[in-house]
């Protein structure tokens, strides 16, 4: 428990740290940069008011305290490019995200997995190579020209899915294709060298001289022996989905975080920033503490490595 | 021992091959940029073998352009990574303690970032004495600044694995000081596997830069990139195959060879050939 909470002291330092640079690097952009056509064609003194009003152009160390003063009571801010409160936005889009990565892992990891039981099956055979061929230049495929290809065959062509935009299940079919192919070599591979280190070492030869058989050999002598790494890939992958979301948001026209933190940061849209840049720190920080006390606590040994 | 090479054999032909469109491309015939309006769309031929865009420009030409600003971004990235990470982590490893635990932070903390937006975000903050510097170099900047992570951990790791060996003990036995230790017996151990990591890197790095030009924020016209190119083809879909087609498959020759280089290097290092 101290361990937990040691970790957790320490992720919050580092978020600290990182939405102070954040704010520190803001700040050396030129003046008024964060303002739209409409903003800056208002006459001076209502210009200076409305910035006044919103502290924008307090020191940013000073902009800084009030911004951990406000997120302290639950307060996120107001987007300066949508002009409605950041949490409205996030309430909106989350649930999107969620959806669309959630999907994403949950066919990584179902297709991954038996890709990499299979090739562990018969390490270095000609079914192994091919699959890690296979899976390889998958990952070369760009995504954005993937899921062009896949709009125009199963969109335009077909007519079997929709194009573009968020109403339903349907929509997100090709999407979750696109966020899929790509991971499929590394997990597959991840999954596959594991269970080959986990098998071939004297444990896997006794094993299989006690007769057990190659299914179950693998399944319950090999799975288990690599389940650390496993965990600390998963801790790994979470943070992945959340940035690899940007351009299948951006292609699919689905309203999800990675669209709305690319276009905050081209409008210079600060508070949403900030606030993405938050959520996606815990997230990944959480993702990757987590699969380190799992691991801890599956196996006492690497205790003493961290 | 026998060694398979078949892999790092494929990755050197198809990196050496996008090397040479690259160097190659000043020596090509045809403009790039030059647009021809009364030859627009026009289908792979003897005039233009990979046909031209729908501004008339000649796909062949922007195509082996494209293959200077890839190669740039991708091996340079690879090199500023590891500029950075290589002493970071060594150090990180080797000292322990404060430096430890300060690498650690900055790593977690560029973690924290979708790397695409970060990169996008440093390159819009980059300061004004940068500027002069070639578009191709500033994108291998900001990506360089965040794809640094991989192999300062990984580094730190074998440091600190390597710190408490019999040759560094005997190294100090020797006489040798903390930093002949680290230059001349830690650091050629780790040489090899962070060479795998560049050519990853570099993969990940050509992939990124077609991703930024594809959404815009790239390299911006008319110098030719492929993701940009990818992003015209987008208005001649279904009409003109040839638009997608190329860039798309001269991306995946550049991607797919530096990881097959990577793979190759690692599997030429690692004795044990069942792990591969």
């Amino acid at each position: 428990m101290a361990r937990a909470a040691r970790r957790a002291a320490e992720a919050a330092i580092t978020l600290a740290l990182v939405t102070l640079v954040v704010f520190a690097l803001a700040s050396t952009l030129p003046a008024g940069d964060d303002e739209d056509e409409h903003e800056r064609a208002l006459p001076p003194p209502y210009r200076a008011a409305v910035r006044a009003q919103f502290h924008l152009d307090d020191p940013w160390h000073v902009r800084y305290v009030r911004w951990l003063g406000d997120l302290s009571r639950g307060d996120l801010g107001i987007s300066l490019r949508e002009k409605r409160p950041v949490a409205a936005i996030l309430r909106e889009r989350l649930p999107v995200s969620l959806a669309l990565n959630a999907l994403a892992l949950a066919a990584i990891v179902l297709v991954a997995l038996p890709l990499g039981i299979a090739g562990a099956w018969r390490p270095a055979s000609r079914s192994d190579r091919a699959l890690g061929l296979a899976t390889t230049a998958l990952y070369a495929v760009p995504v954005f020209w993937a899921a062009l290809l896949l709009q125009w065959v199963f969109a335009v062509r077909l007519r079997w899915l929709p194009l573009f935009g968020f109403a339903g299940a349907a929509h997100l079919v090709l999407p979750v294709v696109c966020l899929t192919y790509g991971g499929l070599a590394y997990v597959s591979r991840f999954v596959r060298t594991s269970l080959v280190e986990g098998t071939t070492g004297e444990g896997g030869r006794v094993a299989r001289a006690r007769g057990v058989g190659p299914v179950r050999f693998l399944l319950f002598h090999g799975l288990p022996q690599s389940a650390i790494p496993l965990l600390t890939l998963a801790g790994f992958l979470v943070p992945r989905l959340v940035g690899g979301a940007l351009l299948v948001e951006e292609i699919f026209g689905i309203p999800g975080l990675g669209s709305l933190m690319f276009q905050s940061v081209l409008a210079r849209d600060l508070p949403v920033v900030l606030a993405l840049t938050l959520l996606s720190g815990a997230v990944t920080l959480a993702a990757m503490t987590g699969a380190d006390l799992v691991a801890a606590w599956v196996d006492p040994r690497s205790r003493r490595v961290a | 021992m026998w060694r398979d090479l078949s892999v790092l054999r494929t990755g050197v032909i198809l990196c050496a091959l996008v090397a040479l469109a690259a160097v190659l491309a000043p020596w090509l015939p045809v403009d790039p940029n030059r647009v021809d309006l009364a030859r627009v769309l026009e289908p792979p031929s003897l005039a233009h073998w990979m046909g031209t865009d729908g501004l008339g420009r000649d796909v062949l030409a922007r195509l082996a352009y494209g293959a200077r600003v890839s190669l740039t971004v991708g091996v340079g990235t690879a090199a500023i990574a590891l500029l950075i990470g290589l002493p970071l982590g060594a150090l990180a490893g080797y000292r322990g303690g404060w430096w430890d635990a300060t690498v650690s932070r900055a790593v977690e903390a560029v973690l924290c970032f979708p790397a695409l937006l970060l990169a996008l975000a440093l390159l819009s903050i980059a300061p004004g004495w940068l500027r002069p510097l070639p578009e191709a170099l500033r994108l291998a900047l900001a990506l360089g600044l965040v794809a640094w992570t991989p192999t300062a951990r990984y580094l730190r790791a074998e440091f600190r694995r390597l710190r408490g060996s019999e040759a560094v003990h005997a190294a100090r036995a020797a006489g040798a000081g903390g930093w002949r230790i680290a230059v001349r017996h830690l650091l050629p151990q780790g040489v090899a596997p962070v060479l795998v990591t560049m050519a990853f890197g570099a993969a990940a790095a050509s992939l990124a830069e077609a991703s930024l030009s594809f959404i815009g924020v790239g390299v911006s016209p008319p110098t030719a990139s492929w993701g940009q190119m990818l992003y015209e083809a987008l208005r001649h879909m279904g009409q003109a195959w040839w638009l997608a087609a190329f860039p798309g498959a001269a991306l995946f020759v550049t991607v797919y060879g530096f990881n097959r280089l990577a793979e190759g290097i690692r599997d030429w290092l690692d004795p044990r050939p069942l792990l591969r």
